[in-house]
């Protein structure tokens, strides 16, 4: 299991990290989300051990990460980086053996991954001559050769294709079946929730939100209603919330959750004869954005705390 | 699975993954093959010039030539250790002469009948003494046998003991040979580093500059994967000094010049001096690469190693004249220094032993720290993107190194 716990690290004067806590356990996938300048980058690095820490602790299985345990570890960093002028193939092998793995089992390992990532009869060409999707499959390939068991990966699915995106997502929850810990940041939140139900929202270097998405969604304190019309709204007609939008037959409002829901529907039916009616928690993406925005949201609302 | 964590396995990895990336240089391949043809051709150049200067000439005579005129001039070239032929036909007239000269059939002709030597643009002044020294004799053996003196008084006369020829002290050549070997490992040291001493300060810039040290430093530490370059990059080093080593005597041999046993003598610790050097300077070169994160600022962060360098070769040709000197002998033992001045003054028969061991010592330590050093400011420059981060900057942030184990 992964703890990191109360990590900070200042740059200068301005706190890239503050007390920064999360969990992570074998099997279990978690989401970790931020507007960009965030720290997750940072926070990533610091699993690393690639910058030293102005305080708190990283462990795995209650032990300070060494040299071995990193290297059990795949990293796909923020920025793409491998060897411009290295053939594939020998790339992937080269870095599962710095990984520890024997010369054999590198190949063979290697082969498999490149297969995996659809990139078999490229393993001759040279990094620099794929196209930036293809060179990031081999990115993939790279922080999984060692069947590492924990991953941490920086934006894995900016810059992919959809069908990238499909093997991507494919491989990640394999291998979280197959007993691996996964941590990943993204800004595609739709894909967040296709791979996870857990979440880390962090913000100017604190945690603002972590926990299970349903959890999240349903301990915030708004509701959002989407209604549509048979006919147009009339324009002296005032529906009772928030205007998020509205446009001819179609309104979508925010409430109160502690607004009754039969008071509620009763007050919208008044604009006209109802097509479709939607109650709802909000979704993720509008979590996330309240989340960040600083609009007062507990942390850890509810489930088990990450 | 097996996660094996041996540095040292990490080490010939990284050097493995180096001397493929390297060999595989058209660059270094091409200017290899350059040198190595450009080697030969001297070779083949100075065979042929060889041949022109080493005293083989031939010389024609017009006329009637004295009795033993062709015997003197081989006895006395014979003493000075050229050789030169009297043609025993005589040429015709003085036109054919001229077109034997200018065909160079004949480097010389003697006239008897005017008592010239005439040569075809220049004069050789050896072979002219020669002549005319062998010349004066037969023609004084003529006026000696017309005076009516007996063969045994003419011999007398004619042919004097030959003088004995010494010297009070033994040459010093030995000298002259040990500074000469000391230049050219200086030389060679130094057209090394400078090529190869590049590629280390390139390639750790390259990945410093790239998110791929991102990934390796999960898997290595920085001072073994720097350590690992500059392995890497000398092996290519040596592999390309000994195919010049080869050409070189094979261009030697070419030319027919024969290599002194004392040079053979002092290689196999010249080679020492020579890859220690390699490896400190490789080791600076890639300390100053740390430094940067750009390969615009590369150039100036190892100013200040070139410029110390750059001293240090100067130094050898500037003491090479009293290497024994208290100066050169403290100078040669400091780690920078030591790799140009050692094979100069060991050569030349003045290092004390001890003063080569405290040198040796010295150079190994110094290897050592430079690359402690260089991974520790290397691990906590790792992420600093931007502006070069001076010398004095990065010794005060090296404190604590990030990677820990």
């Amino acid at each position: 299991m992964l703890a990191v716990k109360d990590i900070s690290k200042h740059f200068g004067t301005t706190a890239a990290l503050d007390r920064v806590s999360l969990k992570l356990d074998r099997g279990q996938a978690v989401g970790f989300l931020g507007p960009n300048g965030a720290g997750k980058t940072t926070a990533m690095r610091a699993i690393l051990g690639l910058i030293a820490l102005d305080g708190g602790t990283i462990t795995w299985d209650g032990q300070p990460i060494d040299a071995a345990m990193r290297s059990r570890i795949g990293y796909m960093p923020a920025e793409r980086g491998m060897y411009p002028n290295m053939r594939v193939g020998e790339h992937v092998v080269y870095f599962a053996e710095l990984a520890g793995l024997s010369r054999p089992a590198a190949e063979k390992a290697a082969e498999r991954w490149l297969a995996r990532v659809e990139l078999s009869d490229r393993a001759m060409s040279k990094v620099q001559d794929l196209s930036s999707g293809n060179q990031q499959r081999v990115q993939l390939a790279l922080a999984l050769v060692h069947d590492p068991q924990l991953l941490v990966l920086d934006e894995p699915f900016s810059g992919l294709d959809p069908v990238a995106v499909e093997v991507l997502k494919e491989v990640l929850v394999e291998r979280v079946a197959a007993g691996a810990a996964l941590l990943f940041s993204s800004h595609q939140l739709d894909l967040v929730e296709d791979l996870t139900r857990y979440v880390v929202i962090i913000d100017r270097g604190q945690v603002v939100l972590s926990g299970d998405v349903d959890a999240l969604r349903a301990g915030s304190a708004d509701r959002y209603v989407d209604a549509s019309f048979a006919a147009a709204l009339p324009p002296e007609w005032a529906p009772p919330g928030e205007v998020i939008s509205r446009t001819g037959n179609h309104v979508r409002l925010r409430v109160g959750a502690e607004v009754d829901g039969a008071g509620l529907a009763a007050q919208i039916r008044t604009g006209g004869q109802l097509v479709s009616y939607r109650y709802a928690p909000p979704e993720l993406s509008e979590v996330f954005r309240d989340a960040v925005s600083g609009r007062g949201v507990a942390s850890s609302i509810a489930g088990a705390p990450l | 699975m097996k996660h094996a964590s041996r540095p040292a396995a990490k080490l010939l990895l990284v050097a493995r993954r180096e001397i493929r990336a390297r060999a595989r240089s058209r660059a270094l391949r091409i200017s290899t093959a350059v040198v190595v043809l450009m080697m030969l051709v001297v070779g083949v150049i100075n065979r042929a010039s060889h041949n022109d200067t080493t005293a083989n000439s031939t010389i024609a005579v017009i006329g009637a030539i004295p009795p033993g005129f062709a015997a003197t001039v081989e006895k006395i070239a014979a003493t000075t250790g050229q050789q030169v032929i009297v043609l025993s036909n005589p040429l015709a007239d003085e036109a054919a002469a001229a077109s034997a000269l200018r065909d160079g059939t004949v480097d010389a002709v003697v006239d008897a009948a005017t008592s010239t030597l005439q040569f075809h643009t220049r004069v050789d002044p050896a072979t002219a003494a020669l002549i005319s020294a062998a010349w004066g004799r037969a023609d004084a053996r003529q006026v000696a046998i017309s005076l009516g003196l007996t063969p045994a008084q003419v011999d007398q006369v004619t042919a004097p003991p030959p003088l004995t020829v010494t010297t009070i002290s033994p040459p010093k050549s030995e000298n002259g040979l040990g500074r000469l070997v000391g230049m050219v490992a200086a030389v060679l040291l130094f057209f090394c580093v400078s090529t190869f001493g590049a590629l280390v300060l390139t390639g750790v810039v390259e990945e410093k500059s790239s998110a791929v040290v991102e990934i390796l430093l999960s898997h290595v530490r920085a001072h073994v994967l720097l350590a690992g370059k500059v392995l890497g990059i000398g092996t290519i080093a040596l592999a390309q000094f000994a195919v010049f080593v080869v050409a070189g005597l094979a261009s030697l041999k070419i030319s027919g010049t024969s290599v002194p046993t004392a040079v053979w003598v002092s290689l196999p610790t010249t080679m020492g001096w020579f890859i220690g050097g390699f490896a400190l300077y490789s080791m600076l070169f890639a300390l100053a690469g740390s430094l940067v994160s750009r390969q615009e600022d590369a150039q100036a962060a190892s100013a200040p190693i070139t410029i110390v360098f750059v001293v240090a070769y100067l130094l050898v040709f500037l003491v090479s004249g009293n290497p024994g000197a208290t100066a050169p002998t403290i100078l040669s033992m400091v780690p920078p220094l030591a790799p140009l001045l050692m094979p100069l003054r060991m050569a030349t028969g003045s290092a004390a032993v001890w003063q080569v061991a405290v040198a040796a010592a010295l150079l190994i330590g110094a290897i050592y720290g430079v690359l402690r050093a260089a991974g520790a400011v290397y691990a906590t420059t790792l992420l600093h993107r931007g502006s070069r981060i001076s010398w004095g900057q990065a010794l005060r942030r090296t404190a604590p190194p990030a990677i820990t184990d």
